[in-house]
């Protein structure tokens, strides 16, 4: 809302300097600032849904008057005079919907008049665009009261106004033009034959007063807040009055309003009054209870003492009705003015006692806790730890948004089931990826165009996906990488990354949580890889992810020279290791034997590991492979590979006799469950 | 001494003296002194001799092996040294060459300080939970006292993936469902990933959020001024100035935000704060007349964008290596 700051100096006297109104509105919990700095004629206020008192003239001076011990002009208009007895027939289906409805018939006013200069530039400085006489008027009335007021062209209603619930599907022209389609959940003004707008948010088209309105019913009403709740966010029709019924406009104030505007009109306009017609239900006016306030309760919540004379002092300021009572303990019991919708409870009126009291008046403590010791620690390390060790292997870390577009989450295959978004912002952000990948492919496509060269990069986040009629979150890591193992340098030569790198990295990450040696590779299908190329990664037996280069369809869409390597684990599975167990480390030689095999090209090297592994030799302590080479001197589809075996005994130094013996048995047993040579 | 072993200490000296290699040295030694060496071979003669002269010409012997077998090790020192000192000045680096690098990674700042705000308020005794990012109605809203077609909701504009679920708006719901698991005192803190349906230059569909939650008798306003005042001198670092005024949240009251004041003499929002809401309470089971608590929220893009003076937040989620690396 903006309102001139001189319409809120001219109303309630203030003599303050415009930095300071803001700066006591501000800390009362007012927000606002000046639409210009430099001129500081309009005051900009973000209200906060609460404050529906606040969102008029009036509204904004009781505060000022609060805060700076002022008293408001009260405008007495003397009782405007009757012209003629005509009254609008009111039929209202629901008082609790609307407990107050009033109309005036004002004939023959002068459509065509003026809007007078400063009431434009007042309307205009609050973002009102001068319409007709009456349109400003009413306008002009609701910024300063706070009360929305209509304008029915008589000549155009149907015999009565009828205040009542939408039918389903019921449809009405707005004067905006637009069409609406409403249901019984709304409430509409209507008329014998036709709804003539829907009630406290916009008139309808076909009885808004026009250049030739000669007479006018005008409509200053009480709607029930909650009747008129949501339907602004429903219909995605946001006006000012829907904005003030919302929230709750003063059910006390729909008279004042109708002689306000009254009077303005015939200044301005002329017109021949009719009375007030008045339909109003006193039991469904929205009318505060008395709320009882202990003065232990204040001390509880805010963790101060304010004087028994000072809480009376701010209550009556704020205009309650304060009355002190022993209940054995000190309290008073507090009636709330009818304008404020938000001092229900007894903390509504502790927040009330807080913020006029000043937050900067109250302390800062610290708490007194009891200090029981917890190992929290965990879940931060654990993160960290995984982090770290990507940041230690060259792997920058990015994030994504978690909705993608369908086109890149078709990426991860057709049959994955997706959570779509309902209401999604753009088709671009509109399905819960379930994958990273898709999006780490980008950040490559991004940076490379950014002209980066050697790109490693991963993402730890959450993936969504819908599994018989159920929605999963699993939190997983995922990372590429492109381009050369390291920067162009001197003394170096320059590798392109492949699969076996990013696999080195994965066993780094597993060493240090101490699962390497129960994590298996094997050859898997996955959609977005390189058939043959990848491999899926098995953590005792599960499939925690995959590793693989990417597909060749889709390095040859996205115009890539080089192969990126991708992963994706779940990180669920990812814990830290338990207290690792200590063990003694005498020192006896080992003794190494070499030898090279000459298998079949599409031989897996591991299950030949395996295979030694599972004859359980005490004194084997590790097996390195340490070439493998096909081409040149070896036979066309064969590969030769060099292990070399390493032996050592935790207590004593070992015999070559006893090392041959182990090697013939290693030999003997590899040569009969494999197609292979020894070299 | 015999003139055949004086002439043989002569020449092995003068040979020891004219030798240029560490080899010539060893064939020297060799020559002289190995095995079959030609002092060694004059210790087979003590066997021929008169038994009176044979102590003095062992002696004599062993006295010119000695003299040898010094002026080797002599020589070699020397040798040694010398051919380290050549070594030196023909093999020398050029120091000035860079060293071998390799990719160096880094973290996102937003992770980077959600780890810091994680360990402050870790050395306040908080406990860290994570929850789920697609929430229902209850957890988000109704637990949180924001009833359906409350105004409230429409400070949090929603994307729904059900017709009760949604992609959490705050992290709040985190501390729902810790206090039902874990009841009461609580000391919590929840931070993570939040959604809303809000794009432009100061707004994001998806941003991260850090919220608190304490509850436990004897908390009061002053407790939440005290730990949020703290907080923020750790996180920025230095003292800095700071206002509470009053603000709106449903699931608090009385409610604040907290501004921190610029350099340039503005008031920058930062957080928002407030004592617990009865009703929330009593919607967790909670008797408000014996319980009571507080909770703050912060964007944690704000706060990074506030440290280290970023415009635009979107540079947040473009994932640029020219923006991730300047943060290691």
């Amino acid at each position: 809302m903006q309102i001139p700051t001189e319409w809120i100096k001219e109303f309630c006297g203030i003599d303050a300097t415009n930095d300071q109104m803001v700066n006591q509105l501000t800390m009362a919990g007012v927000e606002c600032c000046f639409l210009d700095s430099s001129t500081q004629e309009i005051l900009d206020l973000s209200l906060t849904p609460n404050r529906a008192d606040c969102f008029s003239v009036v509204g904004i001076c009781r505060e000022l008057a609060v805060l700076n011990n002022l008293n408001i002009k009260t405008d007495k208009h003397d009782d405007l005079a009757i012209h003629h007895q005509g009254e609008m027939n009111i039929d209202i289906e629901s008082p609790n919907d609307c407990p107050v409805f009033m109309t005036r018939i004002i004939n023959n006013i002068g459509i065509n008049r003026e809007t007078p200069d400063w009431m434009i530039k007042r309307l205009e400085s609050s973002g009102f665009k001068s319409n007709n006489i009456i349109v400003d008027i009413t306008n002009y009335v609701m910024l300063e009261t706070g009360q929305p007021l209509h304008a029915y062209d008589l000549s155009k209603i149907d015999s009565k106004i009828k205040v009542r619930r939408g039918y389903n599907n019921e449809k009405i022209t707005l004067l905006d033009e637009t069409v609406k389609k409403v249901n019984k959940t709304f409430l509409l003004i209507t008329d014998n034959s036709k709804a003539l707008g829907i009630a406290g948010i916009m008139g309808g088209q076909h009885s808004g007063i026009s250049a030739d309105t000669e007479n006018i019913v005008l409509e200053s009403a009480c709607f029930n807040h909650k009747t008129i709740m949501g339907r602004s966010r429903m219909l995605n029709l946001h006006t000012e009055s829907g904005l003030r019924f919302e929230r709750g406009v003063d059910p006390l104030i729909q008279k004042h309003a109708i002689e306000r505007a009254t009077q303005l009109i015939n200044e301005y306009s002329d017109g021949q009054n009719g009375p007030i017609s008045v339909k109003q239900d006193d039991e469904s006016i929205p009318l505060k209870q008395p709320i009882m306030l202990r003065k232990k309760r204040i001390h509880q919540i805010l963790g101060i003492t304010i004087a028994n004379y000072k809480v009376d002092e701010i209550l009556t300021k704020l205009d309650m009705r304060v009355v002190e009572q022993e209940y054995g303990y000190s309290g008073w019991l507090v009636t709330p003015p009818s304008f404020r919708y938000d001092i229900n409870e007894e903390c509504d009126l502790i927040e009330e006692l807080a913020r006029i009291y000043g937050y900067q008046n109250i302390d800062e403590k610290n708490e007194i806790q009891e200090t029981t010791l917890f190992n929290t620690m965990k879940r931060a390390t654990r993160i960290n730890h995984i982090n770290n060790v990507m940041v230690s292997r060259g792997y920058s870390e990015v994030i994504n948004y978690s909705f993608i577009s369908p086109s890149m989450n078709i990426m991860m295959g057709t049959d994955s089931k997706t959570i779509d978004i309902k209401n999604p912002l753009s088709i671009e952000m509109s399905v819960m990826r379930t994958s990273l990948l898709p999006g780490l492919l980008q950040n490559l496509m991004y940076n490379l165009q950014r002209q980066h060269e050697n790109i490693k990069l991963f993402e730890s986040a959450k993936i969504f996906t819908h599994n018989d009629k159920t929605n999963r979150e699993n939190d997983v890591i995922a990372g590429i990488s492109y381009g050369s193992r390291t920067k162009e340098q001197w003394g170096l030569e320059s590798n392109p990354i492949d699969f076996y790198d990013v696999k080195g990295d994965l066993e780094m990450l597993f060493s240090s949580l101490e699962i390497n040696d129960q994590v298996a590779y094997i050859k898997g299908s996955h959609p977005m890889l390189c058939p043959g190329k990848n491999a899926k990664i098995d953590l005792d037996g599960i499939t925690i992810g995959h590793v693989g280069e990417l597909s060749p369809e889709l390095i040859m869409e996205l115009d890539l020279v080089q192969t990126p390597i991708l992963f994706e684990i779940d990180k669920e599975h990812l814990k830290l290791p338990n207290q690792m167990n200590y063990q003694d480390h005498p020192y006896f030689p080992s003794s190494r034997r070499d030898i090279s095999l000459l298998i079949p090209e599409n031989q897996e090297t591991s299950a030949i590991l395996k295979t030694i592994q599972r004859l359980e030799i005490p004194i084997l302590k590790n097996v390195i492979i340490f070439d493998v080479y096909k081409g040149k001197n070896i036979e066309y589809g064969r590969k030769s590979v060099a292990l070399g075996l390493i032996f050592q005994a935790k207590s004593r130094t070992l015999t070559d006799e006893e090392i041959d013996r182990y090697m013939s048995h290693i030999k003997r047993q590899i040569v009969s469950n494999f197609e292979l040579k020894i070299r | 001494m015999t003139v055949i072993l004086s002439d043989l200490l002569i020449t092995a000296l003068n040979e020891i003296k004219n030798s240029k290699t560490l080899a010539d040295l060893d064939g020297i030694r060799v020559h002289y002194l190995g095995k079959k060496g030609k002092i060694t071979a004059q210790l087979k003669l003590l066997g021929s001799m008169d038994p009176n002269e044979k102590p003095i010409f062992g002696q004599e012997i062993n006295a010119t092996k000695k003299r040898v077998e010094d002026e080797l090790q002599l020589k070699k020192t020397e040798l040694k040294k010398s051919t380290i000192a050549k070594n030196i000045e023909t093999s020398s680096i050029d120091v000035t060459l860079p060293g071998r690098a390799y990719l160096s990674g880094s973290i996102h700042p937003i992770t980077a300080t959600l780890m810091e705000i994680e360990n402050i308020f870790l050395g306040a005794g908080f406990v860290i939970k994570d929850g789920p990012e697609i929430e229902n109605e209850y957890y988000n809203f109704s637990a949180l006292n924001i009833p359906e077609n409350h105004p409230a909701r429409a400070m949090h504009d929603t994307f729904y993936v059900g017709s009760d679920l949604l992609l959490r708006t705050h992290t709040s719901p985190v501390q729902i469902r810790s206090m039902e698991t874990e009841g009461v005192p609580i000391k919590v803190i929840a931070p993570g990933k939040v959604y809303r349906r809000d794009s432009d230059l100061t707004h994001i569909p998806m941003f991260h959020q850090v919220e608190g939650l304490v509850i436990d008798q004897g908390i009061n306003f002053s407790h939440l001024k005290g730990i949020l005042h703290g907080f923020i001198n750790c996180f920025f670092e230095k003292e800095l100035e700071l206002r509470f005024r009053p603000s709106y949240f449903p699931f608090t009251e009385p409610s604040a935000e907290v501004d921190i004041l610029s350099e340039d003499g503005k008031w920058l929002e930062i957080l928002g704060c407030g004592m617990v809401h009865p009703k929330v309470l009593e919607n967790l089971d909670l008797d408000s007349e014996i319980y009571t608590g507080y909770a703050f929220g912060m964007g944690v893009e704000r706060l990074v964008m506030l440290k280290y003076d970023i415009k635009d937040i979107r540079v947040f989620y473009e994932n640029d290596l020219n923006f991730i690396r300047q943060f290691n």
